[in-house]
């Protein structure tokens, strides 16, 4: 009965870890889209900030 | 209109941090102020920025307004510049704030009711983001019939105090403006890559607690979305819920700020992309002394709101460009396109 119990825990323990670990890595992969293929940056020139 | 300063004005300069200590060399070598009065908790660094400075910077402490201060300029760690805004109000003096926090935000707003009984000035965020990013946003907008959509980004810290209001920020709620009412968001949530000004380049941008859409929101009648992010790694996402792991750096590198604006011109879809880069402590003390600077003798002005609802915006932003924080254009990309005009 002890050992049954004891064997419940550690796999939900263990069930809990491993969900953590899966959720840590899908939070941080992957990224949030594509870089511009085209165009770049330009100053302003003075007539363009009024 | 343009009052004209009999007398080069007084200026009180709150905080002494990598951004209050710009501010007051910037408004010190300005020749329309007179004298300046920095006050700040922390001696030495108080006597450090009184020492780097001529004879009309001079330090004070506490909060009580002298009755001849003209301008108040607070670059505190945000949470703290509240009461200083509402002293400086009820004293009768303008005040520049650069907070970029929600709860904040709103109590200043809250203050406009005052501000404007006394007829002083309250600008609320006039920073690197809010501040520079509400005066792009302006700017960018002059070029459509409607702003639908408003989409800010900000990566980079400044001091310490920044850094620290960074890492909370991503923890928690969001507040976005979507079809006419307020969104909370998770903050860490809404990974979107952000393209900003060269070195930064393209970075992963998440929703965080940021005060943007409240400054913004009242600026653009009719504007249906309004969202602000900000850069972060994969470390300060999981990191972002426990304390701070280790003391923030003095100051941060450069950083930048992107402002997306979507709306309609001549019965077409149009996108502009504005942005510009700097060290993110320098930004936001050129756009705190710039605007200090822009309202000093100026009684036309009156209330609180963010700098994309102060008269003027273009010889500010100008003002801002002639210190070396030039505005930058995202230009060659085909996201506008022709679209039938509603009925």
């Amino acid at each position: 009965m002890a050992a049954g119990l004891i064997a419940l825990i550690r796999r939900t323990i263990v069930a809990v870890v491993v969900g953590m670990a899966v959720a840590a890595v899908l939070r941080v992969r992957g990224r949030g889209g594509v870089p511009p293929q085209t165009g770049g940056w330009r100053e302003l020139r003075d007539d363009e900030l009024a | 209109m343009r009052r004209p300063q009999a007398t080069p004005a007084r200026v009180i300069v709150f905080g002494a941090g990598a951004t209050g200590a710009r501010v007051v060399r910037m408004l010190a070598e300005s020749p329309e102020v007179g004298r300046v009065e920095v006050r700040d908790p922390d001696t030495a660094r108080l006597r450090r920025t009184v020492d780097s400075c001529d004879d009309s910077v001079t330090a004070a402490r506490g909060l009580e307004m002298p009755p001849d201060a003209d301008m108040v300029v607070i670059a505190t760690p945000t949470g703290t510049q509240a009461a200083a805004a509402r002293a400086a109000v009820n004293a009768g003096a303008s005040a520049v704030t650069t907070s970029s926090e929600i709860s904040e935000t709103r109590e200043l707003l809250a203050l406009g009711s005052l501000a404007a009984e006394n007829g002083v000035a309250l600008v609320v965020g006039a920073g690197f983001m809010p501040g520079l990013t509400c005066l792009l946003a302006r700017a960018g907008a002059a070029e459509f019939d409607l702003v639908d959509e408003i989409h800010v980004a900000k990566a980079g810290t400044g001091g310490p105090a920044c850094a620290r209001q960074h890492h909370r920020a991503l923890s928690s709620l969001a507040i976005d403006w979507r079809d006419g009412s307020w969104t909370r968001r998770s903050g860490g949530s809404g990974r979107e890559l952000c393209w900003f000004p060269d070195p930064v380049a393209g970075r992963d941008c998440y929703r965080g607690a940021l005060s943007d859409a409240l400054l913004l929101v009242p600026a653009f009648e009719g504007v249906e979305r309004v969202t602000a992010r900000l850069a972060a790694t994969r470390r300060d996402r999981l990191t972002a819920p426990l304390p701070m792991m280790r003391r923030p750096h003095p100051e941060g590198g450069v950083g930048a700020v992107r402002v997306e604006l979507r709306g309609r011109r001549a019965a077409r879809r149009h996108v502009a992309v504005l942005g510009a880069q700097a060290r993110p402590a320098q930004g936001a003390a050129i756009v705190a002394a710039a605007t200090a600077l822009h309202l000093i003798g100026r009684a036309d002005v009156s209330g609180a709101g963010g700098l994309a609802s102060i008269r003027d915006t273009g010889r500010l932003l100008r003002a801002v460009a002639d210190r070396g924080l030039r505005p930058c254009r995202f230009e060659g990309f085909t996201l506008s396109r022709d679209e039938t005009p509603r009925p």
